[in-house]
């Protein structure tokens, strides 16, 4: 009989940790929170930084799991977890030879930075908001017109104390350039400004679109945070921020600000973690056993990682840990049950 | 009677030196006090203020009425050695008299009058003053072991941490342990070989003189008196330059303070008499959250003091602070602990560059129009659904308001204020007062408490009345202006420093709260209660620090287990949302989403 393994979470980690160890012999099955698989990346518009439709992604991923007739159960939360199984809410458990944590980030909730009116002025909206918008393809402010000038704000949510948040969230910096370009495609007449703190081009042809967004569509990048917005009585918002570069505090109106909000950790982890007895990050996400070779591990064996449970992460480099994870998980089975 | 004997030397030259230094301390503070200070002083000199800075005097230089009001046996403790102490002076002198008649009799025979006349009880067969001296001994003996109790056991007594006093300090301290029980010993010895007494040192004496041969109690009769005045004489050399300095230095103090003498944000003379009256008590260490919450040490208001009273006060201990005005609320001593602090930040003032400040000519981005002016300030800028929820109530009421700054204005100049920067601060004020001129408001609203204190306190605003929205909304509930749906959710209040401490404005927030709902108070409440961490004043903690006291607040707030928690600051707010489980709003917030909807 094949061995079982519990996934938590049925969004990108999930399904291709699943995949993985199908084809490695071994029966995955999944639990999600939520009544669809794909995770966050479901809903998402295009893909940094090639465009890539994210349907283009996710799609094959869960026709794939279907194909492989992997079982999962939805609309399922799982409460404790540990070596030889899960519980869920309802109380019933699901056991196997190993537990795959793949519960993925909560998107900062953008409230929390009440000086930038996000919930309160119209035309203030995040990242995802965008997404979104870009999906139904009508990016318009709240009275239907076009947005002739938009600000993008880097780091809400990220790099932060004041909201807890130390740590930075990756994906942001290229996704502030991607929506950039989005938006001067769009509306090439536009005028786009990108408030950043640092910019972190970490990935393969990132850098490359970071120059072609300046250089090709002229976007601005202004080095400094806004400090606050206000709503103006056309509903447009007005903006404080300083340039430091130039050292100089600047006062700028836009239609439209779009907050580029980062990756936190899930307030949930926090249970889970108490019930397998593992221990979290300062910043509430999982801590693997190191950053090297037990990256997809962590001290109490039969537990393993996926994905951006452990850290923000790109879609990228989740699929590929995703395998490092069926590897590693193939690997402590074999060893535990060929006795 | 010459009333001498070599032993009484110690005693001499220390009462000499103590009350040579102590009055060239206090002459030369007087000396120093500025022209208004010393105006005031003769305006009020022959004035009921006088009389009541003599009953002042009584009530906290002898009896410590304040201290037993912070606990009852600490109260007793200071009550019997500083009236017992008292006492045993003035019913000593007035044994002397009794006895030898009214005349001149040099200090040391008051004091060591049992030594010079030991026969005087036996010789007219009246012990009452036997009796009576030995009770007040017995009095202030109590009051030695219920000290020596504390330095073991402070927690019994109400406090759950005493000061670290420095080595003239103790010194002092030991000799003043040491002084009474000395005294009990020698008067004893010499009943012992006189055979008189009261029922303590008689009968002390009858004891000793039954278990210790009479030529070993002779021999130990001199001694016994040279050990008794030397503790007094050291006691006495170390006293102005102890923490004990205190004993002398509030009496002044008293009859100043009635004379309406107030230390101010510039250092003066006047500051001397309040670093000098602390006596190092440590009630302020237990309130200080900087101390309870993050384990600080060395900041607090006794040691502040201590500090700047021997110029070794660093420019971290005056600014790690939060001024929260917990400290000052138990002071017994009733010293202005936050504003010496502040002063003591002026003096690294940063006198601002001339041109820094030269685009205050000719902003102005106010709006709107009418006699009621309202200035959110910077932190209301931050947090826009307090000023959406002002602008709300303001239209359900139908005033017509001047916005000051809606659209960025000039800051209040409080937060330089707190950091010492006092030149530049008063380049703000001016600023503001002019445009308020300007507008001719005669109302000014703020949301924000720390805003609405630099404005009651170092603006001159006559003319205009200013308040905070609290007691806007207050007002215009109790005038049936404003008409606000009831329901039965459940509030806790959290009272921000500056408002409540800092102006009193308890009242008016929970009139609020209690007709839109019902209100549970967290355990910490009014003059008691805490702060969020947040404040401006300190800048030393960092921002985790202010999340752990916030923390340790909210878990107070969160214990109601309230539908709501509210506050009137915004500073406070920030601070509590990031760490409550409950939703946290402004009471402006609350009143705006429960305006009764006429239809």
């Amino acid at each position: 009989m094949a061995h079982r393994v519990v996934i938590v979470g049925g969004g990108a980690a999930g399904i291709q940790t699943a995949l993985e160890l199908k084809s490695r012999g071994i029966e995955p099955i999944i639990v999600e929170r939520d009544i669809e698989l794909g995770g966050k990346a479901r809903g998402w518009h295009k893909l940094f930084p090639l465009f890539t439709p994210a349907k283009d992604i996710i799609d094959p991923l869960i026709a794939r799991l279907r194909e492989e007739r992997i079982r999962c159960f939805y609309g399922q939360e799982v409460t404790e977890i540990a070596s030889d199984g899960v519980v869920l809410r309802s109380g019933e458990r699901i056991p196997g030879d190993a537990v795959v944590v793949a519960t993925g980030f909560t998107l900062f909730d953008a409230h929390r930075k009440q000086e930038y009116g996000y919930g309160l002025y119209d035309n203030v909206i995040t990242s995802v908001d965008l997404e979104r918008m870009m999906n139904s393809g009508r990016v318009v402010l709240t009275d239907g017109s076009e947005p002739r000038r938009i600000a993008f704000l880097h780091c809400v949510g990220s790099r932060d104390e004041k909201v807890d948040q130390k740590h930075c969230s990756k994906v942001c910096c290229i996704t502030g350039v991607k929506q950039a370009i989005e938006i001067k495609q769009m509306f090439p007449d536009a005028d786009v400004f990108n408030f950043y703190m640092d910019i972190r081009m970490y990935g393969p042809g990132y850098e490359e679109l970071y120059r072609s967004a300046q250089q090709d569509y002229n976007i601005h990048f202004i080095r400094g945070r806004i400090s606050e917005a206000a709503e103006t009585i056309n509903k447009r918002i007005q903006i404080k921020a300083e340039d430091t570069l130039t050292g100089r505090p600047l006062r700028m109106t836009v239609d439209m600000l779009v907050l580029l909000v980062g990756m936190s950790a899930n307030y949930e982890n926090k249970n889970l973690a108490q019930s397998a007895g593992i221990p979290l990050a300062p910043n509430g996400y999982f801590r693997t056993q190191d950053s090297f070779l037990g990256s997809v591990t962590c001290e109490r064996e039969g537990i393993f990682f996926a994905g951006a449970a452990t850290a923000p992460k790109s879609l990228a480099d989740t699929l590929a840990e995703a395998s490092l994870t069926a590897s590693a998980v193939c690997n402590y089975i074999k060893v535990k049950y060929t006795k | 009677m010459t009333f001498f004997a070599p032993f009484t030397i110690p005693f001499i030259v220390g009462s000499i030196v103590m009350f040579a230094i102590i009055a060239t301390k206090w002459i030369t503070w007087i000396i120093q006090l500025p022209k208004v200070d010393r105006r005031l002083m003769r305006h009020n000199l022959l004035t009921r203020k006088t009389l009541y800075a003599i009953w002042e005097v009584i009530r906290e230089s002898l009896l410590h009425v304040r201290i037993f009001r912070v606990n009852p046996l600490l109260g007793f403790m200071h009550m019997s050695l500083a009236f017992g102490w008292f006492l045993l002076i003035v019913v000593g002198w007035i044994e002397t008299t009794v006895y030898l008649g009214w005349q001149m009799i040099p200090l040391q025979g008051h004091v060591f009058f049992k030594y010079f006349a030991p026969l005087n009880g036996i010789d007219t067969h009246i012990h009452l003053f036997d009796h009576l001296m030995d009770a007040l001994l017995l009095f202030v003996l109590i009051g030695v072991a219920l000290a020596w109790f504390k330095r073991f056991r402070a927690r019994a007594m109400g406090m759950r941490r005493t000061t670290r006093h420095r080595l003239l300090d103790r010194v002092a301290l030991t000799a003043l342990w040491f002084i009474f029980p000395a005294r009990l010993i020698a008067e004893s010895i010499t009943s012992a070989i006189y055979g008189n007494g009261g029922f303590l040192t008689g009968g002390i004496g009858g004891w000793l003189n039954n278990i210790i041969h009479h030529d070993i109690l002779v021999a130990l009769y001199e001694p016994s008196w040279w050990i008794y005045s030397s503790l007094l004489g050291a006691f006495f050399i170390a006293l102005p330059f102890s923490r004990y300095m205190h004993i002398f230095t509030e009496i002044p103090l008293i009859f100043l303070r009635q004379w309406q003498l107030r230390p101010t944000s510039e250092r003066k003379s006047y500051d001397n008499f309040e670093i000098a009256a602390c006596s190092r008590c440590g009630i302020c260490i237990d309130p200080c959250q900087l101390q309870s919450d993050l384990g600080i040490n060395d900041t607090q208001s006794v040691y502040y003091l201590r500090d700047r009273r021997y110029n070794m006060l660093t420019l971290k201990v005056a600014n790690n602070c939060l001024m929260c005005g917990r400290c000052e609320a138990v002071c017994p001593v009733g010293i202005n602990l936050s504003t010496l602090r502040l002063n003591s930040r002026a003096k690294r003032r940063n006198i601002p560059h001339e041109g820094r400040y030269k685009y205050f000519a000719g902003i102005d981005r106010s709006n709107g129009s009418g006699k009621i002016g309202y200035f959110a300030g910077c932190m209301t800028t931050l947090t826009p659904s307090v000023q959406r929820s002002m602008e709300k109530i303001f239209e359900a009421v139908g005033d017509e308001v001047w916005y000051a700054d809606k659209d960025g204005g000039v800051c209040c100049g409080r937060p330089l204020m707190l950091s010492g920067e006092t030149d530049a601060a008063r380049k703000m004020v001016v600023y503001n007062t002019d445009l308020f001129r300007r507008y001719e408001i005669t109302t000014l609203i703020t949301s924000c408490p720390i805003c609405l204190r630099v404005f009651k306190e170092s603006y001159r605003l006559d003319g205009i009345e200013v308040l905070h929205h609290s007691q806007y909304i207050d007002r215009l509930i109790a005038d049936g202006r404003l008409m606000l749906d009831a329901s039965s959710e459940v509030f806790t209040y959290h009272d921000p420093c500056e408002l409540g401490r800092g102006l009193g404005i308890y009242d008016e927030p929970r009139n609020i709260l209690t007709t839109l709902g019902s209100l549970r108070e967290p355990w910490h409440n009014r003059d008691n209660a805490l702060c969020c961490g947040s404040s401006l004043a300190n800048t030393i903690i960092d921002d985790q620090q202010q999340r752990r006291i916030a923390e340790r607040m909210t878990t107070e707030l969160d214990a109601t287990k309230c539908h709501t928690i509210v506050t009137a600051c915004p500073l406070c707010n920030k601070a509590i949302s990031r760490t409550a489980h409950h939703p946290t709003q402004d009471i402006a917030e609350v009143v705006a989403r429960n305006i009764h909807q006429n239809c």
